[in-house]
């Protein structure tokens, strides 16, 4: 028996496939299969999201197309999750099972299987303040519903029309959280809450009124430590992203960089659609060579993201989720429309104003059904990626090392 | 509730009391307030909101409806204002002497001494403990109802008459649709009061990275912190603030206090974990464990309450994750004894303690072991596979053998603890190999093994789950390394002193060769000095172990010099300088004897023995 096998019983669970004798050639030739066709279950998973996203999110809110799997709707986001289970799923069986444990520490793996626990790590943060910034995303989505229900009574009458308004002035400022003008400011965000006479107004004074969602978002909604920031943590992950070149292209280096990829890709995506804790500064590209024709779709969907992202850079909207911007492109025409109502209105107005109502409220319909599931595979996605890594580590703790020496 | 008189109420009376108050259109409402103002006005306003709601259904002509639709909604955004402006008002901290943790009768006295506003958590792991043991003495199917009404301690937030205006203004904003806006204030009020009880408790926002970046002991001091705050968290907090939603949304339906109580409390409770969390997936290494542990208790000791606060299905998230973060902790707790385990039986160190005596590793892996039997009752639980070990066939040289079959009746994690003894044995066996004196090999191994033997001697738990069978094993052990030792040292120093070679002829009293004699005198003293000047060096820690080791070498030096010394002194002593040859008295001998095993160098003249 070899000594592996005395070493703790956790290793008993990994894999009938130790006790089998193989030859090493016979070993070798599987392995590449295993890592072809990792490579190329990859490709093929992300080329389904390219195709998928049919529209760019702005074209698609643009018109009421209610393609759900537009790039960056919670619904595509929910299939991003999906393709990302599935690439760890398979990483991890080419990792661990039926490999030697001390494969995972020969150069380059000893350096390059570390610094991938290390990005997993900082995703899992990045899970946390997105899965806050869905929180938030909800708190918009309600806000918007509050309108829906105003503007769906009959006939639309000044009450409706002030109540509207109100609501969609808070969403709009909620959205503006990251306007770079600071008029959704920053000064505004301990005043809130002191306490005494009457903070807010009605829908007249709609400035403060700004500040004070704006500030209420702030204080509520970002829920990570002071100073982290999703954009560079984002960045950091994407440090050291090389892919293996020469000889350590072979063997597993290579599954090990398109795993990175793809962890940094994902939170990337999640980052740029979800509002959360301090994005100014995403980076809009990180280096995959263009030439690995696994990472086509991949290129392929970054670019399309990173073109969203500085559309919303210039203007200024909150979030690529497609349905945020949806909510914002109607609040805004609605609150056009209830700043220059006059009961009764036109005819055609009205006409207008329910249909742009309709797509609010189906919108709505989608956040309502689609974020809370969001959120629980966000968490499903934070389980997988800890269960893997450690196992990852308790493999690499069985090579050789002692982790640490009994201090007296 | 019924106000007075609202029959007599018109419609454009009702209007009327709206309007005056709507604080876009008057300075004069906008600088004051309803609610906190005369109790006629509010019973005025509140009667006129009513009026102005029923009519809703029975106004037809459509000007009409629109305009009671519009006083609807200036009312709302009034009462908006007011429901939000009673709780801003009554959003006080909590007091630090509510803080204290409600399963201790006698903490309350403690924390409100050590100073008022910031809860200044003191540690006292004493008491802690005692805490735990009497939750945990329960039988543990009766114990969850118990703990939970005796350890849920619900404070009262906001005064009562708030609480009865707060229902009135949410039951009217309820009928009138506007429910999204109300829950919508509460939440964000009461969350941000959440907030300064958290800020209060110590509990601070830290990502996962912060945590791996955190120096151990730092992180335990956090840790202790967190579960006092936790246990407040839960006990109090949450469940004021879900008695607060039942209490202002009674009889307006279940759903709607429980959307309340969530939009409060989910932010902070998954911030509240996720420091748990991030402990629970924190690198294992061995001097987490019992932390690791305690947290594990203590959040195992909360489920209940968890579970009986946040009981509705919107909830259910918070309560799955607190049980997920429960199972990884248990998990950490299992991995990092496997992980102790390896490390002890790969402990690489090869620099022989000087002196043969205790070698670090000992210590350290037998306070670890007793701290383990401390918290037995918990790991118990936890561990309840055997741990692997090498079978007797398996010709593995790197791995002890032990055949667990032996051991009936043991718990697993007795088991586990015997491997672990079991396994130090072996690493220090091949430690002891690198010493290059044979005697010391011995000598090393007898005291570490006593030293074992001491520690589960000298602790009940300790000894109970080892078991007098394996002890008796371990002091055969050491005995036979004692006897070892002194066939390794002292056969070859008495064999200067035996019979044969020294006659020449068969008779007794002639034919000794004297120059032989001299050889093994002078052999001997050689020996002998260089054995004690050795092994005066060497280190017996244990007093007991000391003095019984001298003894034993004593008893067979002794008496086979003496009787050397009757039979041969007078060839010496009638041939030239016999001072060269007999240098030592019996009483010198058992004077150096007593130099042996001190850890103490000694000069190189041994006295003399006295002409």
């Amino acid at each position: 028996m070899r000594a592996t096998e005395n070493q703790g019983s956790f290793l008993n669970r990994i894999s009938i496939r130790r006790n089998q004798v193989v030859s090493m050639e016979g070993n070798h030739e599987q392995e590449l299969d295993d890592l072809e066709i990792f490579q190329k279950h990859v490709a093929d998973r992300f080329s389904n999201l390219l195709s998928s996203s049919s529209s760019s999110p702005e074209e698609s809110a643009a018109t009421a197309a209610t393609s759900s799997d537009s790039l960056l709707s919670i619904a595509w986001l929910r299939k991003l999750l999906d393709t990302f289970l599935c690439c760890e799923a398979e990483f991890k069986a080419l990792l661990i099972i039926g490999r030697e444990p001390s494969q995972v520490s020969k150069p380059p793996l000893d350096r390059l299987v570390p610094e991938l626990l290390d990005r997993v790590v900082k995703a899992l943060d990045v899970c946390n303040a997105v899965t806050h910034g869905v929180d938030a995303v909800r708190h918009c989505q309600k806000l918007a519903e509050i309108a829906v229900s105003a503007l769906g009574q009959r006939p639309i009458g000044d009450g409706q029309v002030r109540r509207a308004k109100k609501a969609l002035n808070s969403l709009i400022a909620a959205m503006a959280i990251e306007d770079r003008d600071g008029s959704a400011g920053s000064k505004g965000t301990e005043r809130a809450w002191s306490f005494g006479r009457r903070g807010s107004s009605a829908a007249g004074a709609s400035g403060s009124n700004k500040d004070q969602a704006t500030a209420q978002f702030r204080s509520m909604w970002w829920g990570m430590a002071k100073g982290w920031s999703a954009a560079k943590q984002v960045q950091a992950m994407s440090a050291n992203l090389v892919a293996p070149r020469g000889n350590e292209s072979s063997g597993l280096a290579h599954p090990v960089y398109i795993m990175s990829t793809v962890v940094v890709f994902v939170m990337w995506a999640l980052v740029a659609a979800i509002p959360c804790q301090e994005r100014t500064g995403l980076a809009t590209h990180f280096q995959v060579p263009r030439q690995l024709g696994w990472a086509q779709p991949i290129i392929g969907l970054q670019d399309k993201i990173a073109e969203e992202w500085k559309k919303k850079e210039k203007k200024g909207t909150a979030g690529l989720l497609e349905e945020m911007q949806r909510l914002e492109r109607l609040g805004q025409s609605l609150v056009e429309f209830a700043d220059s109502f006059r009961f009764p209105a036109e005819a055609e107005k009205l006409e207008e104003v329910a249909a742009q109502v309709a797509e609010l409220a189906e919108t709505c319909r989608r956040m309502e059904e689609g974020l809370v599931p969001l959120q629980q595979q966000i968490r499903e996605v934070f389980h997988k990626v800890v269960r893997t890594r450690t196992e990852v580590l308790e493999v690499l703790d069985q090579v050789g090392k002692v982790s640490s020496t009994p201090t007296m | 509730m019924e106000p007075p008189e609202e029959s007599k109420l018109g419609l454009e009376e009702a209007e009327e009391i709206v309007l005056r108050w709507d604080s876009t259109t008057s300075e004069e409402a906008r600088d004051n307030m309803i609610f906190g103002g005369d109790r006629l006005e509010v019973d005025r306003y509140l009667n006129a909101v009513d009026r102005i709601q029923r009519s809703m259904s029975s106004v037809s002509i459509s000007d009409d409806q629109a305009k009671v639709n519009s006083a609807i909604q200036i009312a709302m955004a009034r009462l908006e204002d007011e429901f939000r402006n009673i709780l801003l008002i009554h959003t006080t901290p909590i007091e630090a002497d509510s803080l204290s943790d409600p399963s201790s009768s006698t903490h309350s006295a403690a924390t409100s001494s050590g100073g008022a506003a910031s809860a200044d958590f003191e540690d006292d792991p004493d008491e802690d403990k005692d805490e735990e043991e009497i939750l945990r003495r329960g039988d543990s199917s009766n114990s969850v109802s118990y703990r939970s009404t005796s350890s849920i301690r619900e404070i009262d937030l906001i005064p009562s008459d708030a609480v009865i205006d707060l229902g009135s203004i949410a039951e009217r904003m309820i009928s009138a649709g506007y429910l999204r806006e109300c829950i919508q204030v509460y939440g964000s009020v009461r969350k941000s009061a959440v907030d300064s009880s958290f800020r209060k408790l110590g509990i601070e926002k830290l990502s996962i990275g912060d945590i791996q970046r955190l120096e151990w002991d730092q992180l335990e001091t956090k840790i202790r912190r967190w579960i006092r705050a936790a246990k407040v968290c839960i006990r109090i907090v949450f469940a004021s603030e879900k008695k607060l939603c039942e209490q202002i949304f009674e009889g307006l339906g279940t759903a709607i206090d429980d959307a309340c109580f969530m939009e409060t409390v989910k932010g902070p409770a998954i911030q509240l974990f996720n420091f748990a969390e991030a402990i629970s997936i924190s690198r294992r290494s061995p001097e987490k464990l019992f932390k690791i542990l305690d947290l594990h208790d203590a959040l195992m000791d909360l489920i209940p309450d968890i579970d009986a606060v946040f009981e509705s299905k919107s909830s259910e998230s918070i309560r799955i994750q607190a049980a997920e973060i429960l199972s990884r902790l248990a998990e950490a707790a299992r991995g990092i004894l496997s992980e102790f385990e390896n490390a002890v039986l790969r402990e690489p160190s090869r620099v022989p303690v000087p002196g043969g005596t205790i070698h670090p590793l000992t210590r350290y892996v037998m306070n670890y072991i007793s701290l383990i039997s401390d918290y037995k009752q918990t790991l118990n639980e936890l561990i309840v596979s055997k741990p692997s070990a090498g079978s007797r066939y398996s010709g593995d040289p790197t791995t002890p053998d032990m055949e667990f079959a032996e051991l009936e009746g043991k718990t697993p994690l007795a088991l586990h603890l015997i491997w672990i003894i079991v396994i130090l044995q072996f690493n220090l066996d091949g430690k002891s190999k690198h010493y290059k004196d044979a005697s010391l090999v011995h000598l090393f191994m007898m005291n570490n093994v006593h030293y074992i033997v001491q520690k589960v001697k000298g602790s009940p738990e300790l000894r109970e789950m080892i078991g007098d069978d394996y002890l008796k094993k371990m002091t055969g052990k050491f005995r036979l390394a004692a006897t070892n030792y002194q066939r390794a040292t002292w056969v070859r120093v008495l064999y200067c002193l035996r019979d044969e070679g020294l006659h020449v002829s068969g008779s007794f009293s002639s034919g000794v060769s004297k120059s032989a004699l001299r050889e093994r005198f002078k052999t001997f003293n050689a020996m002998f000095e260089e054995v004690h000047r050795t092994q005066a060096m060497w280190l017996v820690p244990d007093s007991q172990l000391r003095e019984e080791l001298r003894i034993s070498v004593s008893e067979k030096l002794i008496p086979a010099y003496r009787s050397f010394l009757g039979r041969f002194r007078n060839h010496i002593e009638s041939g030239r300088h016999p001072e060269n040859y007999i240098k030592y008295s019996v009483e010198d001998l058992e004077n150096a004897v007593l130099d042996f095993f001190e850890g103490l160098p000694v000069s190189q003249h041994l006295r003399r023995r006295s002409q």
